[in-house]
């Protein structure tokens, strides 16, 4: 009996040396990553430099092709969850409008029409 | 017989328990990242990255903001990652606009570190002036290359040519990797904007929230570059150096524009053509050597004819033409077109 006692404290301790090896000794560092896994409030911020971009641009194309960066989501969506964020946390009026004038925009974009293709 | 197994069991358990954890971890639920920061974007999207903040730099002209998103990346040098980025995006047949506006951003950042932010323009037609230099700077190496041809040193093995009249000695060695085909520029499309509604209509902004960290730096418009005279042809020169010119197979036409004041000017577009072909280049996207520098590699026994894109005179007749150093090894020289403001 003791001896399963001590099998199982020391699987216990294993467990535990891993996981101060993993979360204190070395712990996880991100590299790597792709913009899908940024922090909301850059997330935002990309998708503003992308409507401050459009804004002179104004090709369509271009900005849901950086956009598309940012995830499999639906261009004006992941444009509208910018919008929410940078309207929560006080972004400038300019600021919104841009994102709101490429908003606007690629709700009514249609890849298949002419001069909308890429 | 319990006495022979000795303490094999808690090592047993141990390795076992070791696993069962590795398999939690790595299996029944892995690492996913979220939340992350710029920095540890992998190195493709880092690139992409800054080439958003360029454009939007372009587009806005605010250089304090632009700062603030490219220290985001953590970059050791910012001057030294967007100059070098804008050459590897033209290298790689990438898109002259955004190579352009790597390269003006690369300018304005490395002159923003003696000028005030927010000062640089996008268009590059007024470039400010530098307050001082700090040793090792990007201003200071712009600054002593443009001491050095202010003094006229010759550091030329074979004189300059300085009249623009001259007749080269044109040979077809058929050695050059130089190749004259023509970059596409980019067209930009069009979408109607005919959306009326707009998300999150109805919500209200919280003034006293503090904005993420990347939308902190508050808007600081640049000013309108001001418009100015047409660019003339101050310098037409076969410069013989083969020290300058690297690698010596290429035969290079070397563009400088300087403005009324004598300040290199980035950002201005060069068109070349010749028979069959064009293509379009811009000052300003190698910084280390001037900003208002820019040059474009010639085929021997090609006749080329270049113009400056904001209008001005035609330089026709510009072919590789060949230099020799003591000793009768032969190499291609480089055309230098100065343009200046009058």
């Amino acid at each position: 009996m003791s001896r399963w006692i001590g099998f199982i404290l020391a699987i216990l301790v294993g467990a535990a040396a891993g996981m101060l090896y993993g979360w204190v000794v070395s712990p996880v560092e991100y590299v790597d990553t792709t913009p899908q896994t940024l922090r909301v409030d850059y997330k935002s911020d990309y998708v503003l430099m992308v409507a401050e971009a459009y804004s002179t641009e104004r090709d369509l194309a271009k900005a849901v092709t950086r956009l598309s960066a940012l995830g499999s989501d639906m261009p004006a969506e992941i444009v509208r969850q910018a919008i929410l964020f940078a309207e929560s946390q006080g972004y400038t009026d300019a600021d919104v409008a841009l994102m709101r004038s490429l908003w606007r925009d690629l709700e009514t974009w249609n890849p298949a029409l002419p001069g909308q293709t890429p | 017989m319990n006495e022979k197994r000795g303490p094999w069991y808690l090592l047993t358990g141990l390795v076992i328990g070791a696993a069962l954890g590795l398999l939690y971890a790595w299996v029944v639920r892995p690492v996913q990242y979220t939340n992350t920061a710029p920095d540890s974007l992998r190195t493709d999207y880092k690139d992409q990255y800054r080439a958003v903040i360029a454009a939007a730099y372009l587009a806005n002209g605010d250089l304090l903001r632009a700062r603030a998103r490219l220290e985001l990346l953590q970059d050791p040098d910012l001057y030294r990652v967007l100059a070098e980025q804008a050459q590897r995006t033209l290298a790689d047949g990438g898109s002259p606009q955004e190579a352009r506006g790597l390269g003006l951003l690369a300018v304005a950042v490395g002159q923003s570190a003696l000028t005030t932010p927010g000062e640089a323009p996008p268009d590059g037609t007024s470039a400010p002036a530098a307050t001082g230099e700090l040793p090792g700077s990007p201003q200071a190496e712009i600054s002593a290359t443009l001491a050095l041809e202010g003094t006229g040193t010759p550091v030329l093995e074979t004189p300059v040519l300085e009249t623009p009249d001259i007749t080269p000695v044109v040979t077809d060695l058929g050695q050059s990797t130089a190749s004259p085909s023509g970059t596409p520029r980019e067209t930009a499309g069009t979408a109607p904007s005919t959306g009326t509604s707009s998300p999150g209509a109805t919500r209200t902004p919280t003034p006293t929230r503090t904005p993420g960290p990347t939308s902190t730096p508050l808007p600081t418009r640049t000013a309108t570059p001001t418009q100015g005279a047409p660019f003339v042809l101050d310098r037409q020169e076969l410069v013989c150096d083969p020290d300058l010119i690297q690698p010596l197979e290429l035969a290079l036409v070397q563009v400088q524009v300087y403005d009324s004041a004598g300040k290199p000017v980035p950002g201005v577009e060069s068109v070349i053509n010749w028979e069959g072909g064009e293509n379009h280049f811009y000052t300003g996207l190698k910084p280390e050597i001037n900003p208002g520098y820019a040059d474009f590699a010639m085929q021997p026994g090609v006749i080329y004819s270049l113009r400056l894109a904001e209008g001005g005179q035609i330089i026709p007749g510009l072919t590789p033409a060949e230099c020799e150093r003591t000793g009768g090894l032969r190499y291609w020289g480089a055309w230098r077109l100065v343009f200046v403001q009058p």
